[in-house]
């Protein structure tokens, strides 16, 4: 007998992306935003909310393609990301401040 | 021009400006012109929450217990953010109600200044529980020149759009004579740039003007003190950042231009003043934390810190309504914070305490056979 959460885990997706974060380089996979796994990294981000209403999180996005898999509802500027809520979906460059 | 309360024009609202379009009549919510203001009530009243729910008892005997320095942090961060409520809870309605256009928008900022009222009943409910006299402490607010000043810096675009709005709702367009105050240009421009600055102002002021006082309330909470404190400072904190995201829309759509197409211009002119008003309120709340900290520091936090923390917040929120960064802090220097900005990490127990993003009563009616696949009898 399967249930649907275990199905789910079964179709956790193995793509890999590459995260260019000034010289860092950090693997990232599909399956959580790239918030908590930049965190597992050590890399320090700022945060708030982690839901996507705060903006807190956002940093902007060099080149490379990210989704959400429910429209944030903070302002998300182009060029930007939000991290608590992206999945990256692509190699993807980013940095902190824009300036 | 001059505003009803049931405008009897037949018109859609959906192609209306967000303000100084028609006055708002019907009240409805099935079709926005904007849906994200109607997400954001949404997500406010998910958020309700009664200062009342949080248990105080333990922090009476902290407060007593903390050092006179501290007692001077704690009361006067205490009466800053009284301040800061007090203009929060009406303002946004008296300033922004008269003018607005969009049913979702008009009850987005009544829903707003709603949850400030709650803000301000918790300081009452915290202050009443740590001293005796809450008249001394409320008192100060009007008299203390550290508060009056930062009075004026908050209220100033405000009150400058709402006498405005009044001359443009009694006499129309035009320049008037006011006296004591001599020629006033009513023009529509002139109008939406107030309007523009205002919103910008009330930008800064949930954005940035908070978060000395949180840094505090959470800088003790850290050494177990004055918990019940942040715990409603952590509800409050959770609702000033929704709020930040509802004038943050109203900023980059007004900028956009996709909403009217003159606020495009307005806002490309007043850029400079937006960039202004964030560094003018930086530096007075970096003042503000020299004040705090004029008689001796707190463990973990002092002056030059909090300053450190107001210059990162203030290039955060300048990058998100599309500014470049002013300051050259761009880290923060006390990341721990940001565990107790965030709104679910403390409920270990809901039965003792509240669930802060509790829906009443939600059930999910989407219950398929598959769902029970699971169990076994």
């Amino acid at each position: 007998m399967t249930s649907t959460s275990k199905q789910t885990s079964l179709q956790r997706s193995e793509k890999v992306h590459r995260v260019l974060l000034g010289k860092q380089q950090i693997l990232v996979t599909e399956d959580e935003p790239l918030l908590a796994q930049l965190e597992r990294a050590g890399i320090h981000v700022e945060y708030q909310c982690r839901e996507g209403y705060c903006s807190s999180c956002s940093i902007k996005l060099l080149w490379g393609h990210v989704s959400y898999p429910s429209e944030p509802l903070a302002w998300v500027q182009s060029g930007y990301l939000l991290a608590c809520c992206a999945i990256v979906k692509s190699d993807i460059e980013i940095a902190f401040f824009a300036n | 021009m001059s505003y009803s309360t049931f405008n009897r024009k037949h018109f859609d609202s959906t192609k209306e400006p967000m303000f100084f379009g028609e006055n708002v009549n019907v009240a409805r919510y099935d079709q926005q012109k904007h849906p994200i203001f109607e997400k954001l009530i949404e997500k406010q009243l998910s958020f309700f929450w009664r200062p009342e729910e949080v248990d105080l008892s333990t922090d009476r005997k902290d407060f007593q217990r903390l050092e006179e320095h501290e007692q001077h942090i704690f009361l006067s961060n205490l009466k800053y953010q009284t301040l800061l409520d007090s203009v929060q809870g009406r303002s946004p309605n008296v300033a922004l109600l008269p003018i607005v256009s969009l049913p979702e928008l008009e009850t987005w900022i009544e829903t707003w200044s709603f949850s400030e009222t709650i803000h301000s009943r918790s300081y009452t409910h915290i202050i009443r529980n740590i001293v005796n006299d809450p008249t001394v402490i409320f008192d100060d607010i009007v008299t203390n020149k550290e508060i009056t000043k930062r009075a004026d810096s908050v209220s100033k675009y405000y009150d400058q759009l709402i006498e405005m709005v009044n001359i443009y709702n009694t006499m129309g367009l035009g320049t008037f004579n006011i006296p004591g105050k001599g020629d006033i240009e009513i023009s529509m421009k002139a109008l939406k740039k107030a309007l523009y600055l205002t919103v910008a102002s009330v930008n800064v002021l949930e954005a940035v003007r908070f978060y000395v006082s949180f840094a505090c309330s959470f800088g003790f909470a850290e050494r177990t003190l004055m918990e019940g404190n942040a715990k409603i400072i952590k509800l409050i904190a959770r609702d000033e950042a929704l709020h930040l995201t509802g004038t943050q829309h109203m900023l980059n759509l007004m900028a956009s231009g996709k909403d009217d197409p003159e606020m495009a211009t307005i806002a490309a002119e007043c850029k400079e003043n937006m960039r202004n008003i964030f560094i003018e309120a930086a530096q007075q709340e970096k003042e503000w934390a020299t004040y705090l900290f004029k008689d001796g520091s707190m463990i973990g936090l002092n002056a030059e810190i909090l300053g450190q923390y107001v210059e990162y917040i203030t290039n955060v929120r300048m990058q998100a309504v599309g500014l470049d960064t002013h300051f050259e802090t761009k880290h923060n220097p006390i990341p721990w914070i940001n565990a107790w900005l965030v709104s679910d990490n403390v409920q270990v127990a809901p039965q003792e305490a509240e669930i802060s993003s509790y829906l009443v009563g939600q059930t999910d009616n989407s219950l398929d056979d598959s769902d029970f696949d699971d169990f076994d009898l």
